[in-house]
């Protein structure tokens, strides 16, 4: 019978069919994806520079080093975005002074919070109801929540967007990389010791994998300096790990410093050079961090010509050469 | 901001000329310039009269010198002097306003943290 059949038949000058709920529901899902798709080819224009930030391993720093990367960029005026990815371990407000703030909402869009130096961030943690509950969502609903971060999110035009991921080679960035036009690259974070090298180098594998540039390889944690005073010329001796010894001499102002490699050294370099991948610095132990993480005042803030800035600094300006080389104006002449 | 774009810099003994491709021609002092740079450091100082006013005077006391410049993407120029600060990234946007003699910061005072 006619009636029972899956197939509508809508004879002409019929009324057009009414969809149902169902139909409708689908109808401004697909509505909605489409405006996604159109936000997301726009914020490929509106954002010059789109950095992805990773390390195989976590522990290693990953999320101290996004933000720094992302202070040390607006710290040269520049218009600058963090977005952390990392929806299990959302860390990044908190280092940014930004705790216990909600996501902002107007008009159906999601507007970023400005954390230090102007940075507009945007996490997972906005959307927590407190810092204990852990966030427990299977792939698909993650997913969306990604992609709903990347195309719902009004970051007005920007130099630079900083993404943070959870440590490994998961889907998170799989997912930014099929959604978010013209990444520049990834930026893989590491610690000198050996298992955090294994890691990255599948991270390295894993970016030629994705097709995503590898910008370079990061050294965190790399080596610990220690300062003292003495009576000039006072020579001094330090353990150091692994049994070594290191000497050191009090200068004609009185202060001695020794940097002790606590995870080694220069293994990063190793792995950049082993991969054909660029080597973009170290950046030093520093407790600081730790409490400036905590206090949610980044070193790079609370110390902006200290060891640590001036560290970052470098690393950010290697990078800046490696994403901005190819797109340098060569139509300028400047004599 | 529509502005045109910047076809040719020259440097000279005190300030910079300018070309932008749709003719006009800027002379931008060395001083304004640095009084104008972006960078946190700085820019917070623009944020009052007084400490602006002693901004200026640290960039006139610095010795004169034609800076190195660097194209930054195809979006911003950066400036290096072997005295003061050379953090700065200037947007070509930045530089067009001190061109026309306008308020680099387009009136906005340097503000971190807010909404």
């Amino acid at each position: 019978m006619m009636a029972d059949s899956p197939v509508k038949v809508n004879n002409p000058g019929d009324a057009p069919a009414t969809p149902s709920p169902e139909e409708q529901k689908k109808m401004e899902a697909a509505y909605n994806q489409m405006k996604r798709k159109m936000a997301i080819s726009q914020m490929g224009k509106a954002i010059k520079h789109k950095i992805m930030v990773l390390s195989g391993k976590g522990g290693v720093g990953k999320s101290t080093v996004a933000t720094g990367l992302a202070l040390s960029l607006a710290q040269q005026g520049l218009k600058v975005g963090l977005l952390d990815i990392d929806i299990t371990g959302p860390n990044v407000p908190k280092m940014m002074g930004l705790g216990g703030r909600r996501l902002n909402v107007e008009d159906g869009r999601i507007h970023p919070a400005q954390g230090h130096l102007g940075v507009k961030v945007i996490s997972m943690a906005f959307l927590l109801e407190d810092e204990d509950t852990p966030v427990v969502w299977r792939g698909p609903i993650k997913l969306g929540a990604i992609q709903q971060f990347i195309g719902d999110v009004e970051w007005g035009e920007l130099d630079y967007l900083i993404i943070d991921f959870p440590p490994g080679t998961s889907d998170e960035p799989l997912t930014v990389t099929q959604n978010l036009p013209d990444i520049d690259g990834m930026v893989i974070v590491t610690t000198p010791q050996d298992v955090a090298l294994l890691d990255s180098r599948k991270s390295i594998t894993f970016a030629n994998s994705l097709k995503v540039d590898v910008i370079g390889v990061i050294e965190n944690m790399s080596g610990y300096t220690v300062r003292g005073k003495a009576p000039s010329g006072t020579e001094i001796e330090l353990a150091a790990p692994g049994g070594k010894t290191i000497h050191v001499t009090a200068d004609d102002d009185g202060e001695w410093a020794g940097t002790l490699d606590i995870f080694k050294s220069g293994g990063g370099e190793k792995t950049a050079e082993e991969f054909g991948v660029p080597f973009l610095g170290k950046l030093p132990f520093d407790p600081g961090f730790v409490r400036g993480g905590d206090d949610g005042v980044h070193r790079i803030v609370s110390e902006p010509d200290g060891p640590a800035s001036q560290a970052f600094a470098e690393v950010v300006a290697q990078i800046q050469s490696k994403v901005e080389s190819g797109s340098s104006d060569s139509r300028l002449e400047i004599i | 901001m529509n502005i045109p774009e910047l076809k040719r810099l020259e440097r000279r003994d005190l300030d910079m000329h300018l070309t932008w491709s749709e003719g006009t021609e800027h002379e931008i002092s060395y001083d304004d310039l640095r009084h104008a740079c972006p960078c946190a450091k700085c820019g917070p100082q623009r944020n009052d009269d007084e400490s602006s006013l002693i901004l200026r005077q640290n960039v006139e006391n610095l010795p004169k010198e034609k800076p190195m410049v660097r194209a930054v993407g195809n979006y911003a120029l950066a400036f290096e002097w072997s005295n003061g600060c050379s953090s700065g990234i200037y947007r070509f946007e930045r530089i067009w306003r001190l061109g026309e003699k306008q308020d680099p910061d387009n009136g906005k005072a340097y503000v971190h943290g807010a909404w």
